[in-house]
């Protein structure tokens, strides 16, 4: 991210102005001058806290035993995260790291995949002019109005009759169509993607598919990126599909796992220690991929701009 | 699988599946065929792989495959839509109250031609939850549930409490402890547990639904279902009784914390127990759930489960064998009540070797479990009807909404009558009356 | 809806790739939203019949229902009252969670922004948390006997608040959302400001414009657009709001099963098996959902739009 924040400290000093954060009223006493000063990166840290608040709760409360989960001081940690974690890990044989490694499948794959379909789709609809298109594109757009619970039960009932219930795919398959994914494609195609440049491939007797591989795809990738990740966190977060699809706990994603240890009737413990160690775990990975690939991160609604 | 899964996708594209989909599959009975089978089971018990292994280790021709579920009720959920799609297991653990809404459904099979013979194995209460009080037999009891009473002895002690052996008393020792201290409630009232309810109805003697002749009686609302839910509705507008749900964080906590000093409960608490609260081992102690007239001796079932054959299932002389197996062998009982934690129905195995000992939760009361089995068989069998599910549901609404809005708790039994009953009838049933 | 510019227009050899491009997209469209959507719509037609005790085989039967299932849907104040919940739900959210996301984006686009890379990923970080498992965190923040703020006031000798009772709940429920979405809907609006040209408020600036007057009157009126479209997407998200009171549920008597219509949905669907009425209600809700959206972009598009060109 280091780019972005040297531009907006550029962009300041471009001006040749001193900070005006006083300025148009001009004679304020100093002390109003730091307040007007500070404030803005006070409400900033407030907000940073209100968002960590929760996070630091879950780091703090993995660190504690199973009694004093529930006696000792909320944010007082405790010395058993290691317990807690190993506890988790010999769950009925590692079952948390394989939940781990189907949820990396389900979301790795499935965003994948759902970028690729949105790029190919997006730089159709942006690229090319042929009857039906808007209401292609129209229709796709609208999917995003239908809840996931409407589709969960039909789509069961109907890879039941394909008898691709309990697999990979069936959670899979149902997630690489993203609405909003195809409409952020056509954004960034529409923007990333000079026409110059299609035109000139083209009479250099490219072909189509060539042409959007080897022309417009490296163009669209920042877009494609953010596509990618969207649809991770989606996948990621989707509870119902899978609870839906899957019926062998060795499929589920880790949501899922972590809901049945928490949900195991009224004649089992729920497993509050493991649930909290695993939410724990679960959150790392994102975070790190966030961290990662956060310069991609260019959520444009509009205007597809990739400034860089 | 034959087909690709592109033509699969394509299928489903087409909508060609989409009027297959519209057509439910009945296929009749096809013949036992001979050889090798393979059952397909599903369970939420802890650690039944252990069993299933076992089973296959010595039964090589008829190999089970076990998928692990949630919890009782997730399992019919997906075993509706299993079912409705056409691909349910072979076999599948099932609360009592929910097979009525299975067998209404299609999703098991009758097996009583196999079965019958298990009858003497278990107590008369629980049989009749596997028939409906029919001459069908659709599941094979797993593990049964009597209530007991489960309080804190140190606290008790603590308190100047006493046991308390009728709900008079209970009540009053409510009133006592309230009165010496704020910090504690002798027990929650919760809107959340629906079968903590029925369990505590059935012990006044309710019955929810009944067959007679080709009619359903529904009488969700009956006297001894009022008199329990007056009786603590009494004490939650009394303020003795705290109203909170059980089985969340704050729950847990009173667990631990003895806010709570006693938990009308199950057979099955000590393993909740342990799991929750496991620094308050050797604190608790079990007695009999309080009566409704003194010298009485009746408890309800909270929950149990039992072993079901679908009627989609094209093995079901061998998935009949398996599940009879499960729950009635010496050996495998032994592993149920060691390795799962399950307080066995048949009744052989409620004096076993494995129940010898009191669990460790409770190694101070060295009569738990024969105690427990004295219990176990005074509980009342019911008939449970075809759309519990919908009753439960209306019990958590109705009840939630009482205790916030401080409302008498007679008007939520009415509701879940009122709620069983147009449901029942929405749906065609006959009813009776 | 706005649309990008108009793609390059082609005739002749090449009219079907096209086609042939959209078709992956197309099918598993047709495969995964149009085929399930026509399946509900079939079943919000149908409906159970049984015959007698309903436990012999072939009691069973499923019947055309007409408008039945519908007409039971709008006749339910269950489902009206959960409705106008969740109205007031978005009234309340949408409005705070996009008026914090821009004051953020604001803030962390003024020159010389401090500690801007850590308040940017911290307030984005919930994004990445599932809502299943946010709602049960926030749940053991809210419970008073495990929340740290019941701990606090207790120590002072304050009257505890039950933050799950019955009103405080619906806030609490709009408190996780706005945690979870406030961070998405920044960086959306960051994207969007970083976009605008410097040189469109450099001369503002040089005139001697305070950065407050710079956003008011410069950037928001640019935002516009953006601000018109994540509104819209936040505004269906909150009408499809489930995870959060559903996972609360269990820990409170304030939150029935038909809290939410999503909720009676799932309710139908999966506790009461009553597919066919899950699948009436789905359609009005998704309905509903087109019906508002439509009508929302209608009203911004005169303004917002109107004024950009």
């Amino acid at each position: 991210m280091a780019g972005t924040d040297t531009a907006t400290t550029g962009r300041g000093t471009l001006t040749g102005q001193p900070e005006r954060s006083g300025a148009g009223t001009g004679g304020r006493p100093d002390g109003q001058g730091r307040i007007a000063r500070l404030a803005p990166t006070a409400i900033l840290l407030l907000g940073a806290f209100y968002c960590l608040l929760p996070v630091a709760w879950v780091l703090v409360a993995a660190s504690k035993d199973a009694s004093t989960l529930f006696t000792s001081s909320t944010f007082a940690p405790g010395d058993a995260l290691v317990d807690n974690v190993a506890g988790l890990s010999a769950y009925r044989d590692g079952l948390f790291w394989r939940w781990m490694l189907n949820t990396l499948l389900y979301a790795g794959v499935g965003a994948a995949l759902s970028a690729a379909v949105s790029g190919l789709s997006g730089y159709t609809l942006a690229k090319f002019a042929f009857p039906g298109r808007s209401v292609v594109f129209n229709v796709l757009l609208a999917g995003v109005l239908v809840p996931g619970i409407t589709l969960a039960v039909p789509q069961y009932l109907l890879l039941a009759k394909v008898g691709l219930t309990d697999t990979y795919w069936s959670v899979l398959l149902p997630s690489i169509v993203s609405p909003y994914g195809i409409y952020l494609a056509r954004i960034y195609a529409a923007a990333a993607v000079p026409d110059s440049v299609v035109e000139a491939a083209r009479v250099d007797g490219a072909s189509e598919f060539g042409i959007f591989r080897r022309v417009a795809l490296p163009m669209m990738v920042p877009g494609l990126i953010t596509v990618f990740l969207l649809q991770f966190v989606a996948i990621w977060n989707n509870f119902l599909l899978p609870f839906i699809m899957l019926a062998d706990d060795e499929r589920f994603p880790v949501t899922l796992g972590l809901y049945t240890l928490l949900n195991q009737g009224n004649t089992q413990p729920a497993l509050y220690r493991f649930v909290i160690a695993g939410s724990l775990l679960s959150i790392v990975p994102l975070v790190a991929l966030f961290l990662s690939l956060q310069r991609y991160w260019r959520i444009d609604l509009l205007s597809g701009a990739t400034k860089s | 699988m034959t087909r690709t899964l592109g033509a699969k996708i394509l299928a489903v594209a087409l909508g060609v599946s989409l009027v297959a989909a519209c057509t439910s599959t009945s296929n009749d009975d096809p013949e036992e065929p001979t050889g090798p089978v393979e059952l397909t089971f599903w369970s939420w018990a802890p650690n039944i792989e252990k069993l299933v292994d076992r089973w296959n280790t010595d039964n090589p021709e008829t190999k089970v495959t076990l998928s692990k579920q949630a919890g009782g009720a997730d399992i019919v959920t997906k075993l509706l839509t299993a079912a409705k799609a056409g691909n349910p297991p072979d076999l599948a653990q099932v609360e009592y109250q929910a097979l009525p809404t299975l067998v209404s459904n299609d999703v098991l099979a009758d097996i009583a031609e196999q079965a019958k013979p298990l009858k003497e194995k278990f107590s008369d209460g629980t049989w009749r939850q596997v028939t409906l009080g029919t001459d069908a037999v659709y599941a094979v009891p797993q593990d049964a549930a009597p209530m007991m009473l489960y309080y804190r002895a140190d606290l008790f002690t603590q308190y100047g409490l006493t046991v308390p052996g009728t709900w008079e008393e209970f009540a009053q020792t409510a009133r006592t402890l309230r009165g010496k201290t704020k910090k504690h409630f002798l027990t929650t009232f919760s809107a959340n547990d629906p079968g903590w309810f029925a369990g505590l109805a059935q012990q006044a003697g309710a019955n929810w639904w009944g067959i007679d002749g080709e009619f359903w009686k529904v009488t969700v609302n009956d006297a001894g279902t009022r008199k329990v839910a007056d009786y603590w509705g009494g004490l939650v507008g009394e303020g003795v009784v705290d109203g909170k749900p059980m089985y969340t964080p704050e729950w847990n906590k009173a667990l631990n914390d003895g806010s709570l000093l006693a938990w009308p409960s199950a057979v099955w608490a000590p393993g909740v127990l342990v799991g929750n609260a496991p620094a308050t081992k050797g604190k608790w102690a079990m007695a009999p759930l309080p009566q409704w007239t003194a010298g009485e001796n009746r408890t309800g079932n909270w929950g149990g489960s039992s072993t079901g054959v679908t009627a989609a299932s094209k093995h079901k002389a061998a998935a009949v064998r398996f599940a009879t197996w499960l729950n009635t062998d010496a050996a495998a009982t032994t592993m149920l009540v060691r390795e799962c934690a399950v307080y066995p129905a048949a009744r052989d195995a409620q004096s076993g070797p494995a129940l010898a000992s009191p669990p460790d939760f409770f190694a101070n009361q060295a009569d738990f479990y024969p105690l427990a089995k004295q219990i176990a068989d005074t509980a009342a069998g019911v008939t449970w009807g075809p759309n519990v599910n919908v009753t439960y549901e209306t019990y958590q609404d109705a009840f939630g909404k009482a205790i916030t809005g401080r409302t008498p708790f007679g008007a939520a039994v009415d509701a879940m009558q009122t709620a069983t009953v147009d449901d029942m009838r929405k749906n065609g049933f006959t009813i009776a009356g | 809806m706005p649309t990008a510019t108009p793609g390059v227009r082609r005739r002749g050899r090449r009219t079907g790739i096209p086609y042939v491009f959209l078709a992956p997209a197309v099918i598993l469209f047709l495969a995964f939203f149009l085929a399930p959507i026509g399946y509900a719509g079939y079943l919000s037609l149908r409906k159970v019949r049984i015959s007698g005790l309903g436990l012999g085989r072939g009691s069973r039967t499923e019947v055309f229902a007409g408008l039945e299932n519908y007409r039971n849907a709008v006749t339910d104040s269950e489902l009206w009252s959960g409705a106008l919940r969740v109205l007031g739900y978005g009234a309340l959210l949408v409005p705070t969670m996009l008026g914090l996301a821009l004051l953020f984006a604001l803030l962390l686009d003024r020159p010389r922004a401090q500690l801007a890379r850590f308040s940017r990923t911290a307030i984005f970080l919930p994004y990445a948390v599932p809502a299943v498992i946010a709602s049960l965190l926030w749940g053991f923040l809210y419970l008073p006997a495990t929340s740290p703020l019941n701990d606090l006031l207790v120590r002072f000798g304050l009257p505890e608040p039950d933050l799950l009772g019955t009103d405080a709940v619906f806030y609490a429920v709009v408190n996780i959302a706005l945690w979870g979405g406030v961070g998405f809907n920044m960086i959306v609006l960051y994207t969007a400001l970083r976009a605008i040209p410097p040189e469109l408020y450099e001369s503002a600036r040089l005139d001697g414009c305070s950065e407050i007057q710079v956003a008011l009157r410069i950037k928001i009126p640019l935002l516009a657009p953006a601000l018109v479209m994540t509104t819209l997407f936040t505004m269906i998200a909150t009408l499809q709001v489930f995870s959060e009171p559903m996972t609360l549920a269990p820990m409170t008597n304030s939150i029935s099963s038909t809290w939410t219509p999503l909720m009676k949905i799932y309710r139908d669907a999966f506790a009461t098996d009553d597919r066919y009425a899950a699948a009436a209600t789905s359609v009005l809700v998704a309905a509903i959902t087109l019906v508002l959206s439509l009508g929302f972009l209608r009203l911004v598009q005169k303004r917002a739009f109107g004024q950009e060109h």
